[in-house]
């Protein structure tokens, strides 16, 4: 390699290693030529049945895009507001009912006051049995 | 050129009609990428076979680096494609001293260790040759022996960088470029590399 500097102000010793190394490759056995051979035209091969560049970096891409618009016209409900929604709206109705302090408790017994259920029953029946005798 | 026969009917189905000039350019890309790889892999082969003493090994790892800057980096520049290669090479030289190095781990703990394959000797490589080599021959090789050997002792980025300037013959920037450092280590490695290898050697002559 001409200006190459190995080879400019190399010494005895590198050119004598260099010119055994050299000689060494050009006397490589055939079998091992062939081997190189053919790995060289399957590596020549492989690159030519190959798409051009182009495509190669877009359609992948292309495909990735086009698959992210699909699931936002499955997946996404468009053209359709909340109250028209069932699911949506049955949970919101759900939270509002668990969130109402006027609501009568559903799992407040402590709180009954059964006396005077006792008694206005009482009263009732009372009220009913001298309304018969009279 | 025989792999360009097998060419014209792969890329014709991928180039639509009245697109010749992508045809063209996309031979005269295969031709140049065949031509760089005729160039580099008998050096490359060495290389390999230096680091891994080991012709199958050379020969898959050249393969393997042949196939990878095909198929990943054939649209860079060529002027990229040496350093690259050699990069490309490199790695795969020590995935296989790797793999070696664990299965000589996991092999020894194992009492019932058999004989490897890959390590049992072949009688013929044992039978003596009887033609005798011319003198001058026969030093050649002794020399080349011992070379090999000394490099094969070196440190793995002197060995790579002595190969690299001395043999392959890249610059120093295309070296530092193939050993993913600085130009400074690249003198340091090589500096080194040769000192290691003047000491073991000394100025041996044939």
């Amino acid at each position: 390699m001409i200006g190459d500097p190995v080879e400019a102000g190399s010494s005895e010793f590198e050119r004598r290693a260099r010119a055994l190394l050299t000689q060494s490759a050009d006397q490589l056995p055939g079998a091992v030529r062939s081997r190189l051979t053919q790995a060289r035209f399957a590596a020549v091969a492989a690159r030519s049945v190959r798409a051009p560049s182009f495509a190669r970096r877009w359609v992948p891409a292309g495909a990735a895009v086009a698959a992210a618009l699909a699931l936002l016209v499955l997946y996404v409900p468009h053209g359709r507001g909340l109250s028209e929604n069932p699911v949506a709206n049955a949970g919101l109705e759900d939270i509002e009912l668990l969130t109402d302090n006027d609501a009568v408790p559903l799992n407040g017994d402590q709180d009954v006051d059964y006396d005077f259920y006792e008694w206005a029953a009482n009263e009732a029946d009372g009220a009913s049995a001298s309304a018969v005798g009279s | 050129m025989a792999a360009f026969a097998s060419l014209d009917s792969q890329t014709a189905d991928l180039i639509p009609p009245g697109k010749a000039h992508l045809r063209d350019s996309t031979q005269d890309a295969a031709r140049s990428l065949e031509t760089f790889l005729a160039g580099v892999e008998r050096k490359a082969f060495r290389i390999a076979q230096i680091a891994l003493r080991h012709e199958a090994d050379a020969l898959d790892v050249v393969q393997d680096a042949m196939m990878q800057l095909s198929s990943r980096y054939a649209s860079r520049p060529p002027e990229e494609w040496r350093p690259l290669f050699y990069r490309i090479l490199e790695n795969r030289v020590r995935d296989v001293q790797r793999r070696r190095s664990v299965r000589n781990r996991v092999m020894a703990y194992l009492p019932w260790r058999a004989e490897d394959e890959d390590d049992a000797v072949d009688p013929i490589d044992l039978a003596v040759d009887k033609a005798p080599l011319p003198p001058a021959q026969l030093e050649s090789d002794e020399a080349m022996a011992a070379l090999e050997q000394a490099i094969a002792g070196l440190p793995g980025r002197q060995r790579q960088a002595f190969l690299l300037r001395n043999f392959e013959g890249l610059d120093v920037a295309e070296t530092a470029a193939a050993m993913k450092c600085s130009q400074g280590s690249v003198k340091t490695h090589y500096f080194r590399a040769l000192q290691a290898l003047r000491a073991k050697l000394g100025e041996f002559r044939t």
